[in-house]
């Protein structure tokens, strides 16, 4: 069948009125339960399920994948007015889209957002219907010591989020690679810093961690000094953004594209260390690059599309592989298994209408994303106004609510609790709290790749140089390493004995 | 707190943990099992691993604080009646311990509804009226949603039990 | 606190005359599901719940408690109320090879009381093609020579335990030093390591790898039932000769915590008969692989306890157990 016949097939099964529906309201559920934080877009995905079960196959695929990208968008919403990323992969937006609310300019970061996003979306499926087959092949070829090589390169993104201090990065980093030990240990299944209790042996929840790391320092703060925030302005303000900033980002939106399309063609590592890579390459490019983590503009741009970027590629494994890239396509791919799809190398051949079908629903999507999108950002902007001793009460059961339905646990909630303690302390000793969760989500898999490999070759470390890929992250992470000494040595040296000025 | 005594305390505060985790926390709390062949397959090794890397992040923040200066500027905006924001602290970490006792007793609406309340006392709110409005209403709105759109089982009390 | 012990001291009087329980149920039941979205126990456990919800009469509410290979979500269930309010869907890996496996599993099978088992689910073994390893005699032959490896989806799951049990019955001697375990986070996981050449081979349900299967992209060696899989052109064990191995199946099965009333378990027993009979749910869940099979209370911890029993003996006779 020709490439236009296919179009033709596919056209013929999404050229109805139920499944652009289906898509459009997949995507307006997804904004508003990436909203939500707890919600997040994989419990709106798993809650959108079911109902899927009736429809026809491509019908209820386009559902889920319009829940999906509208999920990731929507986590930047509350990311940017109240420090609580809606989604995981949101936490890199409230780096700088947070300090732009406190400044008046949510508008602007919300704008910004949402054109990162829409922008990255179409690169992303672009980049699925292009390349599907040849980033496949290239999935397959990442085993243990090739992501193990690759994660050591993600965590020297620390450098480039740890702010005024390094070592005080890397502190931050080591406190979350501790905590990630918790748990049960993956090769021999014995108790590590568990303490007999079975809420610790899953380990820490990721989403409960997270939330107290970013939200509850932000109410612990305002009770510390109630009236910091009296005489800011922090309404939603008439600004919005512009073309010439969107132009100015054009940059990093499309570098952070690109790292989301490669990071989410390799399964299992996700949108949020992608988002961090991405938000780190662009300030370590910008000519803005001490504006980072204030509210600069770029940074919100540069998160973003990393993040959107991931939601198409992650389709590539699935779609070309069956294998799930993520919980989010694990649980589309239940959905394909339902309708007695099987996703694979086959389904290219047998169901083939299908397949284009979803490559035309998937660029439709990112349209009714950037029409749903600039309407619940219109609808949201209300958040803005609220004053703020009342908004922090409400922030706070929010968060409760939220974190619970995360797992149905109330363990998790104390988790949120101390967590915001330990986040609390840290904003006071200035102590980055983006190493914390970048090392939290990446130490264990450094920790579990390494050991595979060790296993894989009964415990010959060279098995780590296996191929071109460990040699290309290797480069990649010595460079990298050799850079950031250099800049810390140029620091020290620039910085005399007792000086004034803080060094670093 | 200047930024000399930020780096102090926190390299000395990475040394200590350092040295707890390695002498204490490590042997006590992480079990391995006996047979374990290769001492980089153990579950002790990343651990101890970490605990390394502390130290020298601890040695690094100590040598750089004694680098800087003794008198620097603070580091922290002076709090306006630090008795006071204190005292307020103490009472966030009374209800945060309290919410987790009645929880599970109260169900989540009615915790909810008393941390509403006493978080927006304890900030002095201006608004009191709309603050007792709202503490009603949120958490009731969130439970009809999370209960009855997203489906989850928000935990009920022995008091009130919702529909 | 006071109340609490009153209500729940009356709850048990009246539990004991039958008055207020005879009207159980009165309000939704929560339904704990101890493993994550999208997983075999969550497709399970949500299929069969809307013709099982049909025969409550309530709602009934579905919760994903994960972690720790279902511990978390089977501990809550174990420390909940006994009023039937409260139940879990219990799994093969968290109700049969973790109590085998694990010391330190704080539960143990009699914490537990089963209302009934509902879905078994055949395991199958498969390879990578390019392995060119075709039958279970070349594999094994391919352990002898040494460097073969198995994934899992953890330390203590069922494909941790059906890859050592396979090779045990099938003469392998010591499979633990012959064979290297690549332990993986989740059964797609597992999947996608034996796809990738990180592990030589696994041993999971039919239904995990059927998709692969069809796809050509993994050569599947034998099935553990009697009965032949459909998707599955091999070899089953009784083919094989290894009777013992029909022992290594996956259920899914209800259960509440152990101080359950009789009459509870009783209801459960007569929903889940007309739930099953529901024609959409047994034709979704047999085309997913799984075959539905009702048990009664009775022979459901007959069943769950002689297969953990047999897991136990091989747990103990090669010295897998997970001790600290």
């Amino acid at each position: 069948m020709s490439f236009v016949d296919s179009i033709a097939a596919g056209l013929s099964l999404v050229g109805n009125i139920e499944s652009f529906l289906a898509l459009f309201i997949g995507v307006a559920i997804g904004v508003i339960g990436g909203a939500i934080p707890g919600m997040s877009a994989t419990m709106a995905v798993a809650l959108t399920l079911p109902f899927t079960f009736a429809m026809q196959p491509i019908t209820g695929i386009l559902l889920l994948l319009g829940v999906y990208k509208g999920g990731i968008f929507g986590g930047s919403i509350p990311a940017i007015l109240i420090k609580t990323p809606g989604t995981p992969a949101s936490s890199a937006t409230i780096l700088d889209g947070y300090p732009m609310a406190e400044k008046g300019e949510a508008g602007r970061a919300l704008g910004m957002a949402l054109w990162s996003s829409c922008t990255a979306d179409v690169i992303s499926n672009l980049s699925l219907i292009l390349f599907a087959g040849w980033l496949a092949s290239f999935a397959l070829s990442f085993g243990p010591p090739e992501f193990f090589t690759l994660i050591l390169f993600s965590l020297t993104i620390i450098a480039g989020v740890s702010g005024e201090s390094l070592l005080r990065g890397a502190l931050s980093a080591l406190l979350g690679l501790l905590l990630a030990t918790i748990g049960l240990d993956l090769v021999y299944g014995t108790n590590r810093f568990t303490f007999g209790d079975p809420n610790m042996m899953g380990g820490l929840n990721f989403i409960a961690v997270l939330i107290g790391l970013f939200a509850i320092p932000e109410i612990l703060a305002m009770v510390w000094h109630p009236t910091a925030h009296v005489g800011k302005a922090r309404s939603l303000g008439k600004n919005w953004v512009t073309f010439a900033e969107y132009r100015r980002s054009f940059k990093s939106i499309v570098r952070g594209s690109f790292i989301g399309v490669f990071l989410g063609s390799i399964p299992g590592i996700g949108a949020a260390p992608s988002a961090f890579l991405s938000y780190s390459e662009a300030r370590r490019t910008s000519k803005n690059r001490d504006n980072f983590g204030k509210g600069e503009i770029e940074g919100v741009a540069a998160s973003e599309a990393g993040n959107n970027g991931v939601a198409g590629a992650t389709l590539i494994p699935l779609l070309a592989l069956g294998v799930p890239g993520d919980v989010i396509t694990a649980i589309i791919i239940g959905a394909f298994m339902i309708h007695g799809l099987q996703p694979g190398p086959m389904m290219f051949i047998l169901n083939v209408d299908i397949i284009y079908g979803l490559f035309i629903g998937l660029i439709v999507s990112s349209v009714f994303l950037f029409l749903i999108g600039t309407v619940a950002i219109r609808g949201f902007k209300y958040v803005a106004d609220i004053p703020k001793r009342i908004l922090i009460p409400a922030v706070l059961v929010l968060c409760i609510y939220g974190v619970f339905a995360v797992n149905n646990n109330i363990f998790d909630v104390g988790v949120m609790f101390v967590m915001g303690w330990v986040g609390f302390l840290m904003v006071r000793y200035h102590i980055p709290a983006a190493p914390f969760l970048i090392a939290f989500i990446l130490g264990p898999l450094l920790e579990d790749n390494f050991r595979q490999s060790m296993l894989m070759s009964g415990s010959d470390p060279t098995i780590l140089l296996r191929g071109p890929i460990t040699w290309f992250f290797w480069t990649m992470t010595l460079l990298t390493i050799i850079a950031i000494v250099r800049a810390g040595v140029r620091a020290v040296k620039n910085t005399p004995l007792f000086d004034e000025t803080p060094e670093n | 707190m200047t930024q000399r005594q930020v780096q102090m305390r926190l390299g000395l505060g990475a040394l200590f943990a350092s040295l707890f985790l390695a002498f204490f926390a490590i042997p006590t709390w992480v079990s391995s099992p006996s047979n374990v062949g290769n001492v980089i397959l153990s579950p002790l090794f990343w651990p101890y691993a970490l605990a390394g890397f502390t130290g020298l992040t601890g040695c690094g923040l100590v040598f750089s604080g004694l680098r800087q200066s003794r008198h620097g500027p603070p580091v922290n905006a002076p709090s306006e009646q630090p008795g006071a924001a204190w005292l307020r602290l103490v009472g966030m970490a009374l209800i945060m311990g309290l919410t987790m006792v009645l929880l599970p007793r109260l169900g989540m609406v009615l915790t909810s509804m008393l941390v509403f309340v006493s978080t927006a006392l304890l900030v002095r709110t201006r608004h009191l009226i709309t603050a007792l409005v709202c503490a009603v209403v949120v958490p009731l709105v969130l439970y009809a949603f999370f209960a009855h759109v997203a489906g989850v089982a928000i935990p009920q009390g022995n008091l009130l039990r919702l529909p | 606190m006071t109340l609490k012990t009153f209500g729940a001291a009356c709850a048990l009087t009246l539990g004991v005359s039958g008055a207020a329980l005879a009207e159980y149920p009165e309000r939704p039941i929560n339904m704990v599901i101890p493993y994550g979205a999208g997983g075999a126990t969550d497709i399970s456990a949500r299929t069969i719940a809307e013709p099982l919800g049909a025969a409550v009469g309530k709602p009934l509410v579905m919760a994903n408690v994960t972690g720790a290979g279902g511990a978390t979500g089977s501990v809550a269930v174990q420390n909940a109320k006994e009023d039937g309010y409260t139940m879990l869907f219990a799994r093969v890996g968290s109700h049969s090879v973790n109590p085998a496996m694990k010391a330190t599993l704080p539960y143990t099978l009699e914490d537990f009381r089963f209302v009934t088992v509902y879905e078994i689910n055949p395991v199958a073994c498969a390879v990578s093609p390019s392995s060119g390893i075709t039958s279970m005699e070349d594999l094994i032959a391919k352990v002898e020579e040494g460097g073969v490896t198995y994934s899992s989806s953890g330390v203590g799951s069922l494909l941790h335990l059906a890859a050592v049990m396979v090779l045990s019955e099938f003469g392998v001697e010591e499979p633990l030093t012959k064979t290297t375990h690549i332990p993986q986070k989740g059964g797609g996981a597992a999947a996608t390591a034996v796809l990738n050449g990180t592990a030589t081979f696994l041993c999971t349900n039919s239904s995990a790898i059927a998709s692969f299967v069809a796809n050509e992209q993994l050569v599947p060696l034998m099935v553990t039932t009697a009965e032949p899989v459909a998707g599955f052109d091999v070899p089953t064990a009784a083919d094989l000769g290894k009777p013992a191995l029909h022992q290594l199946v996956g259920w899914t099965g209800i259960a509440g915590p152990d101080g359950l009333p009789d009459d509870v378990a009783d209801k459960w027993g007569t929903w889940m008969a007309s739930a099953t009979q529901d024609a959409e749910f047994l034709e979704k869940m047999t085309s997913r692989g799984s075959v539905i099979e009702l048990m009664s209370p009775e022979d459901a911890n007959a069943f769950i306890q002689g297969q953990y029993e047999t897991f136990r003996k091989l747990v103990d006779d090669l010295g897998m157990r997970i001790e600290g």
